[in-house]
């Protein structure tokens, strides 16, 4: 699995990130105690150093944190709580977009990020998506439902079936297995 | 194993090394009186009239529908007519006196296999009842089979003014998918006293779910002992007690976590009133290897008066990482908010108590097991809590 | 006041006119105890008769006793009689002459905890004629201590220059028969802090044991009395987070505090005595009572701990909380690691009306260690309205670590309200995958959720404190995820 030269299998975790991946988790953990902010700060800095870039100080750190959060319509003052200690579902998923957000992947994997999401979260959670597109960024939403995509118009379609991409389109396949399900894309496969 | 005849003076010594206050585990519960009521007991010929007890047998038989096995004074009564129930020469002496007394002075073990699914609780009545001061012996085997499925009914109670103390073991196996449901009630005279020793080993995916509820006694100690040695146990425990005048009621638990995953859950609860103490000392240990292992423990007390004293010991020992283990203890009084929203309602102090009193023991009484007994529960329940809530004129002062 | 600040003059400047000159050598005494090693430490120290009687008396009543065995540790037998019981303090020439003598692992430690360089001189027991240069500090805090009557000196000072209040309130808190080594230690204590607080002042500093110079050898049987009086405040820290290098196996400290009417006393620790070597080699067996008394209405008296060293720790530090309304806090961090045990926690007595307490536990442990929390809160019955809440959490990283929780409740009050909470958890794959997935390293992931665990409890310490006790749970805990 090659992501710009590398071999992704060969990395850790976190220098998958620093080269510029980011997963967003169907249920993102609670790590309590520690703070959402903290948790933001160390890991934006650990990407600059890893891109031989300086650290940002607490002072800029806020400011951008707080302008990403405005965008998505976070409160502030998740920024002081422990990293999604008591969080709701919907706030969980927002949290991942901040994260989203704040680090600038280059490849975004956001893994059924609106199961269980309220229509207000998951409008929230597709607007933040798509203010984060742009030519320089992948974004590969792993979704079972169109409801998504009415907000977050896709490039591409894949589906996935065990393992292999069974079959590839535009928007309009979404649209399509939203209609008649997926057993005939399967089926289809198989012949 | 055959039993051994026993001297005098071996029991008088069997008696004296009956646990002290200077063994960790029994530091709150002093077993002098049991001493003393055991070696006059045996000083004077081991022997004591049985009192008649047929009314007391009937109001418990008659009230909870179930097939009934009764042992008064430690004989078991005849004729047994449950399916599986057989007599038992001999019980297991152990390394504990308590055990070993149980061996030495036991007349009838009482040996139970549920094979498959009972459709009727099994009911094990165990009462005394005699002219003087007496000692009584119980043990009884339990074994369900794997896949089975069953309720038992364990219920303590006795009768008459004199000294009494009953040493009871029950020993449960849980077969491998099994599933058993297990009541006690221990409900005996004011004045008595009583050890009774639970123990519990439950099997791969097995599930057991217990209820302890102790409503009367004078000196009253129960240790319930679950092992969990295969993986996918479920066991769920509760603990209702409801002390007075003159109680002390005691209870230890200990559940031992082998293998994991496996989850095991208690909650006892116990509301206190009038001189009395109760001690709860619920032990949780995660040995090395028992990944995967989720062990919760909770108790709440409500002392009312004055003289009411509870000695609490949540512990946990874990020996592995794989774990989530907590607990929870309280000690309180019911909450002054609510007891004010009632009266100003128009409840007097008395029925605003008696209500929420009610209530912090209602959650118990609704999760206990067995269905057939519930309503005869609840309302023995009832009436021991307004008989308590009655004893001490403190408590609406 | 006079007297009081000339003592601490004294005390300060003597250190640096004669160090440890004198022909110490010969003041050793040879292993084991008996009577006459008691007289002799006495006699060494020019104590009163007052004190030698206190001491005998106490190793009598030692000599009835016996080692407690109750708690979750395990070890060798102790040898009494292979202690040495008067260690004179090393002279110059046995120490390094610099710090190019010195272990470099030691220095690397030093080093990560952010130890400021002339610090580290002395703490690595390089000869302290030559290294310390804080003469300045030591004036200052001097001068300020004296304005405000403060008393600050040694123990064996105390017992020379304010006999009264020596005997007034040693043993008052921790009887000498109190257990097997408060009652070893009342016999053969070597030197330790004596502090007093005036009536309504206000301890212009934060004492500690740095400031108090002498400190570095007070030895294995350290004794601290802290005595404030009515309506006054003072912040106390013990130890310091530098790995402590001790040639004495056997610790076995008391500490006695008594806070009279309206009177606050804070006691922070930070322990890091030499834990042993990875196979549980050497290491310091730190068996230690410290109780407070809150004798007076009002009063308050706070433990701060955090424990990272020793072989073997067995601490309870305690408060009896008599006055009404009078205050008790327990926050205690403590990490075992390798093959470390540690049996700690604390004890509060609610004997007035309305006392409250509340004790904040987290421990963690790692690698083969074992830790026990273990706790009492006894209401007794004439305690009317009196209050506790307990948190005690334990962390887990690694298969072979245990975590034990004894607390024990002896409620005789029914006007109690007590509430106990427990939790026992591991460091999750999940979360450390989930910190990891956004670029932060497993250690810095590891460091970041300890820390996050102990928040609640680094906040009650001094400021510097906190920093430099996060700084030690970070190494403390190396290699331990792995």
């Amino acid at each position: 699995m090659t992501y710009e030269g590398k071999d992704l299998l060969d990395l850790e975790p976190e220098e998958r990130a620093r080269e510029g991946i980011f997963l967003g988790f169907q249920y993102p953990v609670e790590i309590p105690g520690v703070n959402n902010a903290y948790l933001l700060k160390t890991a934006v800095n650990a990407k600059r150093k890893h891109q031989g870039l300086g650290e940002v100080d607490a002072f800029e750190f806020l400011k951008l944190a707080r302008e990403k959060m405005a965008a998505l319509g976070m409160d502030p003052k998740f920024l002081n709580r422990g990293v999604n200690e008591g969080f709701s579902g919907g706030e969980k998923k927002r949290n991942e977009i901040l994260q989203m957000a704040m680090l600038e992947p280059k490849l975004a994997i956001l893994d059924e990020t609106d199961s269980g999401l309220d229509i207000d979260a998951l409008k929230a959670v597709a607007e933040g998506v798509n203010s984060l597109r742009n030519p320089d960024r992948a974004i590969v939403l792993v979704t079972h439902y169109q409801r998504l995509l009415d907000y977050v118009q896709p490039d591409f379609v894949h589906v996935l079936s065990e393992g292999q991409i069974v079959r590839s389109g535009d928007k309009s396949l979404a649209l399509e297995l939203e209609d008649k399900g997926y057993d005939w894309v399967r089926e289809a496969a198989s012949a | 194993m055959s039993r051994q005849p026993h001297s005098i003076d071996e029991l008088q010594d069997i008696v004296s090394r009956l646990p002290s206050t200077r063994n960790e585990d029994w530091k709150y519960t002093d077993l002098a009186s049991a001493r003393d009521i055991s070696s006059r007991w045996l000083a004077a010929g081991r022997e004591s009239l049985s009192l008649a007890l047929q009314d007391e047998v009937e109001a418990v038989t008659h009230a909870i529908d179930a097939n009934w096995i009764v042992i008064a004074n430690g004989e078991l009564q005849h004729p047994v007519d449950v399916n599986g129930a057989s007599r038992l020469d001999d019980a297991p002496s152990s390394d504990t006196a308590l055990a070993e007394l149980n061996a030495a002075l036991l007349k009838d073990g009482l040996r139970l296999r549920v094979e498959d699914a009972l459709d009727k609780p099994i009911g094990i009545l165990m009462i005394d009842g005699t002219e003087d001061a007496s000692v009584s012996q119980a043990y009884v085997e339990i074994e369900f089979a794997p896949g089975a499925s069953g309720e038992i009914i364990e219920y303590h109670a006795s009768k008459g003014d004199a000294d009494q103390y009953a040493n009871t073991i029950v020993s449960v196996a849980v077969g491998d998918a099994a599933s058993a449901r297990h009541l006690r009630v221990q409900n005996r005279a004011a004045h008595h006293v009583q050890t009774g020793h639970t123990s519990v080993s439950v099997g791969r995916d097995a599930n057991y779910t217990m209820s302890g509820f102790d409503l009367g006694g004078g000196l009253i100690r129960n240790d319930v002992i679950i092992d969990i040695a295969a993986a996918g146990a479920e066991v769920s425990f509760d603990g209702l007690y409801l002390a007075g005048e003159g109680q002390h009621i005691d209870n230890h638990t200990r559940v031992d976590h082998r293998v994991g995953p496996a989850r095991s859950r208690q909650e006892y609860r116990g509301i206190l009133n009038g001189h009395c103490r109760c001690v709860w000392n619920g032990k949780a240990i995660v040995h090395e290897g028992a990944d995967g292992t989720d062990a919760d423990q909770a108790n709440h007390n409500l002392l009312l008066s004055e003289k009411a004293e509870i000695d609490a010991k949540p512990e946990l020992e874990i020996y592995t990482d794989d774990v989530k283990c907590s607990h929870g203890t309280t000690v309180g009084q019911l909450d002054e908010t609510s007891l004010f929203y009632l009266r100003s309602r128009g409840l007097d102090k008395r029925h605003a108590t008696q209500v929420l009193t009610h209530a912090f023991a209602s959650d118990l009484v609704a999760r206990m097991p067995v269905d057939a007994a519930k309503e005869a529960l609840a309302t023995v329940v009832e009436h021991r809590l307004a008989e308590l809530l009655d004893s001490d004129p403190d408590t609406f002062s | 006041m006079a007297t009081e600040s000339e003592n601490i003059e004294s005390l300060v400047n003597r250190r640096y006119e004669h160090g440890f000159v004198t022909d110490i050598a010969t003041d050793s005494l040879p292993p084991g105890l008996d009577e006459g090693v008691v007289r002799a430490i006495s006699a060494r120290k020019n104590e009163p008769e007052f004190m030698l009687e206190w001491r005998l008396q106490a190793y009598r009543q030692w000599l009835t006793m016996r080692e407690p065995e109750w708690a979750h540790v395990h070890y060798p037998k102790i040898d009494f009689n292979a202690i040495s019981y008067f260690a004179a303090p090393k002279s110059d020439e046995d120490r390094p002459k610099s710090l190019d003598e010195v272990d470099p692992k030691l220095l690397e430690t030093y080093d990560k905890l952010g130890i400021p360089l002339h610090e580290r001189a002395r703490l690595a027991g390089v000869a302290v004629d030559a290294v310390f240069d804080s003469v300045s500090v030591a004036t200052t805090f001097k001068e300020k201590l004296s304005e405000a009557g403060v008393i600050f000196c040694s123990f064996s000072e105390a017992v020379i220059e304010h006999p009264e209040l020596v005997q007034k309130y040693l043993g008052s808190v921790v009887p000498r028969r109190d257990n097997f080594y408060a009652a070893l230690n009342s016999a053969v204590f070597s030197d330790g802090s004596f502090v007093y607080i005036p009536k309504g002042v206000r301890c212009p500093m934060e004492l500690s044991t740095y400031f108090r110079i002498n400190a570095a050898n007070t030895g294995q049987f350290e004794r601290t009395l802290i005595v404030a009086d009515e309506g006054s405040h003072v912040s106390y820290l013990e130890g310091c987070t530098a790995p402590m290098r001790d040639e004495n196996q056997l610790h076995a400290a008391v500490v006695e505090l008594v806070a009279l009417k309206d009177a606050e006393i804070k006691y922070s620790t930070v322990q890091n005595w030499y834990p042993g070597d990875e196979n549980g080699k050497g290491g310091i067996y730190n068996f230690v009572t410290k109780r407070g008394d809150c004798r007076g209405a009002n009063s308050k008296i706070s433990w701060t701990q955090v424990e990272t060293g020793s072989a073997i720790t067995w601490k309870y530090p305690s408060c009896l909380l008599r006055g009404e309304n009078s205050v008790g806090e327990f926050y205690s961090v403590a990490v075992t690691n390798n093959l470390q045990q540690a049996d700690t926690g604390t004890k509060m007595i609610h004997i007035g009306r309305n006392t409250s307490s509340t004790i904040v536990s987290k421990g963690i442990s790692a690698g083969k260690a074992q830790q026990a929390y273990r706790g009492l809160v006894r209401i007794m019955p004439q305690a009317e309205g009196a209050r506790n809440h307990t948190q005690c959490d334990s962390l887990l990283i690694g298969k072979e670590c245990g975590a034990h929780t004894f607390p024990y409740m002896e409620i005789k009050n029914p006007s109690a309200r007590v509430e106990h909470e427990a939790t026992t958890s591991k460091i999750s794959a999940n979360q450390l995958f989930y910190c990891r997935q956004r670029g932060i390293s497993e250690e810095d992931a590891v460091n970041m959720i300890v820390n996050g665990f102990c928040k609640e409890v680094f906040k009650e310490l001094p400021m510097e404190f906190a920093v430099e006790a996060q700084a030690l749970l970070n190494v403390s805990l190396e290699g331990a995820v792995g």
